[in-house]
């Protein structure tokens, strides 16, 4: 069992030094692996699940591959855990092609949603797993699994069984399991969405911490967009083993390629209007039922028809009517909170979700209720 | 208001009579219990009683243990259970992992291959190896062929073919039992495990091992326990130096020797059989009996005795043996290429497929045969044994005493285990446990000691030779199959079901009839067919427990087997295999539905 120890330990004199002194979990001594996905391909009979897919990773990222059931994330990190075979293309790691490499050779850490603890070992023997099967002696094991505990908070655990744990405090042990090795690249199979949304939120957070302590490189897969926006660095989008953008999360947010992004990410309305005028980033646009207004795009766009993405919140609403507002008649409202969730008609037929902040002095709208909503260019994209 | 308040009393009035059904299913644990008790448990006794009546308790036990006969086929007895159980566990084990790795339609084919042969009887099994290791039987040909031999050799009667044909009848049962528990695994631990660093052999050796050490074990068991009382195997295949236990046994009933030496010999079989099922059950739980369907009563004490006893972090010396032995090995292996576990699983289950499946298609083919005597390749097809077979009387009797015999008896045992199903299931009394532990128990006692104390009790009711006393009998056996299929079907109907329709307005009649009838339906055929089957191939109780004016098809291929090996035997079993096919593709789309439907 020398080859994992020599090809986890090997990249770099600092991991080679972490090896031999059993390592130093809170120092940042470490930075993740690269990784460059080329025009991977993998196909179930006729089913395409992976459409020659090319990423490029930098090292020590934290990148999320969002998408809907059947988008292909999961084939994607299959293929990148070996667990699947690439039918064509290459994945590179650190610069080298990994898809002969084995899977219990190539020395990720991974995290599963069904957790996949050892249910007839303990939480310690759990996380000890990886070490022992690297031959590791027994005094770094140990030392290594309670410095790993101790980062997870489970130090107090050590000696349960999983079965006698909770499902949150199962999926730290798996976290830890992960992380023990130091591993420079660590793969994420939708972890959290077996969990309850506060457990949820808060090992978000942990997850986020972890990965500036250890910083490997993070592979999250989620259908959550709420959860990819909060944690990543860069988000993958897919749809139809394709990915259709990557992006800092705001930019994804802010600015999305397509309808599906658009509609993926966030609440959206996407309003269909004919390009009136174009002026450098910014142009004029009229919806079906006439009203002219201004909206930012990239300047690939001809004149034609457009889809304008309007986020909910960016929407202002008022009770008179004021310079380039549009009426509307409100169809519901709910109160959420902190927010009233309004769905209010354009002239048109046209249908507009609002989101804004409760405020002292307006009563919550009912249905049938008239009011004036307005946005400004920079508020509006235009869809590719 | 008026009108909710009418509206909230029948609903009342129905859960309350909801909650009384319920008591009452209480009730519906007593027929089958009064039945086997009768039938089942009353003989036993009496087989008991009458060992201990000699003029000191233990007397007959003493010449048991003092002819070094019996001693030594005891002993036998155990070896080759024991040597069984351990190849059943060996090509069992590759060949449960292939059916798991395997998807589609290449899983069906493989399992259909080992499930198949599972309900074919172990009497037409045991023949289809005679016919393929005789003297012009395929095996000696091709070895002559090939000019490994020179004149055909004698393969039968001896201690090998006695295991191999024992292990080729037992091992459905172990790869049945290894495979629920390896479907059972979340299939990520291996992933894990593979993600974590472990190789192939690590990770068969650190998850997929201790994992399905229950399945193992219950497999172990049931196997060795199977084979203790195994009769009509060894004694067609083995010689004179293999003679089983249980063979002494009929033979002793044969000859006319004193009372009570000839029930010892019963219950010392019976009763090392039950101590290893105690001892099995102590550490695995009875559950291992029938499949592990665990009742939802039992399961928190269970879980909680697994997690406190076998649970993790305790090394006990095994374990520790096992690191210090086994692991060093296994990391040997390991240096072989990573493509050599793949191919000793699909190799050693390639071979139990061929071992399985071979015997009967050769039997198949040689019924066409045109030659008066056995031989394969057969020198021409014809239909003339067909033609014989259903021209001869005596077949043709025993053949429609078998089907009535049969239908009486999945009659019997599926009213009482419907009913006792159900009981064990909506009940909610204690000791659940123990009911479906008698209800099931027929399976592990020895055919040939159940038949022996039941031709007691036939004696005393004049029912012997009788077709209602057959049926009854192969009933016993029948039970146990019905409830552990039904009760798993019923398990399966959510209660909430029951209640809506209790709340909705439905008699208790018609929830039975309109909400679970349609769901236990498919399993219901099943456990009709198998019970039908059971009995139809039910051999060693009929010895006992027919006469010569009631000969059912068993008996009459028993007979003929010891005396000549002809090709009527072929047609018969040709028969056979077709009827347990044509069940299972009429079951078919019954079983699609219901999976539809869940």
């Amino acid at each position: 069992m020398g080859e994992p120890v020599a090809l986890r330990a090997g990249r770099s004199g600092e991991s080679t030094a972490l090896a031999s002194q059993g390592g130093r979990l809170r120092e940042r001594s470490l930075i993740g692996s690269s990784i460059a996905i080329r025009e991977a391909v993998k196909n179930y009979g006729h089913f395409i699940a992976v459409d020659r897919i090319s990423l490029d990773i930098e090292p020590g990222e934290f990148i999320t591959l969002l998408g809907p059931s059947g988008s292909g994330k999961t084939t994607l990190l299959n293929l990148l855990a070996g667990f699947q075979k690439l039918d064509s293309g290459e994945i590179l790691v650190d610069g080298k092609p990994i898809h002969h490499v084995p899977t219990h050779k190539r020395g990720f850490g991974m995290v599963f949603q069904s957790y996949a603890l050892f249910p007839n070992m303990t939480v310690t023997q759990n996380v000890a797993f990886p070490l022992h099967m690297a031959g590791v002696d027994r005094a770094t094991i140990d030392r290594r699994v309670a410095e790993t505990l101790e980062i997870m908070r489970l130090s107090e655990h050590a000696r349960k069984s999983p079965s006698q744990m909770s499902g949150g405090q199962q999926q730290r042990v798996a976290i830890a399991r992960a992380i023990v090795m130091r591993p420079k690249v660590v793969l994420m199979d939708e972890p959290l969405s077996a969990l309850d949304r506060r457990l949820r939120e808060s090992i978000q957070i942990e997850i986020r911490d972890l990965h500036q302590t250890i910083g490997s490189t993070i592979l999250f897969v989620t259908h959550d967009q709420g959860e990819a926006l909060t944690m990543s660095d860069r988000i993958a989008v897919l749809d139809a083993g394709k990915i259709v953008q990557v992006g800092r999360p705001l930019d994804i947010y802010r600015h999305p390629i397509n309808r599906f992004v658009a509609s993926f990410v966030g609440e959206s309305n996407l309003i269909e209007a004919e390009i009136v005028q174009k002026r450098g980033s910014t142009m004029t646009l009229k919806n079906r039922a006439g009203y002219v207004f201004n909206a930012e795009s990239r300047d690939a766009i001809d004149v034609g028809r457009a889809t304008v993405l309007v986020r909910p919140e960016r929407i202002a609403v008022s009770n008179e009517a004021t310079a380039n507002s549009v009426p509307v008649t409100v169809t519901s409202a709910i109160f959420l909170g902190e927010i009233l969730r309004i769905e209010a008609r354009m002239e048109g037929g046209e249908t507009l979700l609002i989101r804004c902040t409760d405020t002292a002095n307006r009563p919550l709208p009912a249905a049938g209720d008239r009011l004036h909503v307005n946005w400004g260019a920079e508020d509006c994209w235009v869809l590719a | 208001m008026t009108s909710a308040s009418i509206s909230v009393q029948p609903g009342r009035f129905v859960l309350s009579g909801l909650v009384g059904q319920l008591k009452g299913s209480t009730l519906l644990l007593l027929p089958a219990a009064a039945f086997l008790a009768f039938i089942y448990l009353l003989p036993l006794i009496d087989l008991i009683r009458i060992s201990l009546s000699g003029p000191t308790w233990s007397v007959y036990f003493e010449r048991v243990f003092a002819i070094p006969l019996y001693w030594d086929s005891l002993v036998r007895t155990m070896q080759i259970s024991v040597t069984v159980a351990f190849l059943c566990l060996l090509f069992g084990y590759p060949t449960a992992l292939l059916i798991h790795r395997s998807r589609g339609i290449t899983q069906v084919l493989i399992a259909t291959a080992i499930v198949l042969p599972y309900f074919i009887a172990i009497l037409i099994r045991t023949y289809a190896w005679m016919v393929l290791l005789g003297r012009n039987g395929p095996v000696n040909k091709l070895l002559i062929s090939v000019g490994i031999l020179s004149e055909p050799a004698q393969l039968l009667f001896t201690r090998g073919t006695v295991l191999l044909c024992m292990t080729a009848v037992l091992l459905p049962l172990m790869v049945l039992s290894i495979y629920s528990s390896v479907a059972r695994l979340d299939q990520n631990l291996t992933r894990a495990a593979l993600a974590s660093g472990a190789g192939p052999i690590a990770v068969f050796w650190r998850v997929l091992l201790p994992l399905t050490l229950p399945g193992i074990g219950a497999g172990f068991l049931l196997v060795f326990v199977t084979a203790l009382g195994f009769f009509i195997t060894p004694t067609l295949l083995g010689g004179p130096g293999d003679q089983m236990f249980a063979m002494h046994i009929t033979q002793q009933a044969d000859s006319v020797t004193s009372e009570g030496f000839l029930q010892a010999l019963g219950v010392v079989l019976l009763a090392i059989t039950l101590a290893v099922v105690a001892v099995a059950g102590r550490f695995l739980g009875f559950e291992f009996i029938w499949g592990g369907g665990k009742l939802s009563e039992a399961a928190p004490a269970r879980a909680a005795a697994a997690a406190s006893g076998a649970g993790p972090g305790r090394r006990t010396v095994g374990t520790l043996l096992a690191d210090m032995i086994g692991w060093p090995l296994l990391r040997l292996l390991g240096r072989l290429p990573a493509s050599c576990g793949v191919w000793t699983v699909r190799g050693m289950g390639g071979l139990v497929i061929a071992v399985l499946i071979l015997p009967i298609v050769v039997v198949m083919i040689i019924s066409f045969s045109s030659a008066s005597y056995l031989t394969f390749p057969p020198p021409g097809f014809s239909f003339r044994w067909y033609e014989k077979f259903f021209s001869d009387s005596n077949w043709m009797l025993a053949f429609s005493n078998s089907l009535i015999v049969a239908a009486m008896s999945a009659c019997i045992a599926v009213t009482l285990g419907t009913s006792a199903a159900m009981g064990i299931v909506r009940s909610s009394i204690r000791g659940k446990s123990a009911i479906m532990l008698l209800l099931v128990s027929p399976v592990i006692v020895p055919p040939v000691v159940l038949g022996l104390s039941l031709y007691t009790l036939f004696l005393h009711f004049d029912l012997v030779g009788t077709i209602f006393g057959l049926a009854a009998a192969h009933a016993i056996g029948g039970l146990p199959i019905v409830v552990v299929i039904l009760s798993a079907a019923l398990q399966a109907v959510d209660p909430k079901l029951e209640q809506a329709a209790a709340v909705h307005g439905a008699s208790s009649l018609t929830v039975f009839r309109k909400v679970i009838l349609p769901a236990i339906a498919p399993g219901l055929a099943a456990a009709t067919f198998f019970a039908f089957l059971h009995s139809f191939d039910e051999l060693v109780l009929s010895l006992f427990l027919s006469s010569a004016q009631l000969k059912t098809l068993p008996l009459m291929l028993w007979a003929d087997v010891n005396y000549r090996l002809n090709p009527v035997l072929a047609v018969v079993s040709t028969l056979e295999v077709l009827l347990v096919v044509g069940g299972i593709v009429l079951a078919r789309p019954v079983l699609a539905r219901s999976r539809e439907a869940a």
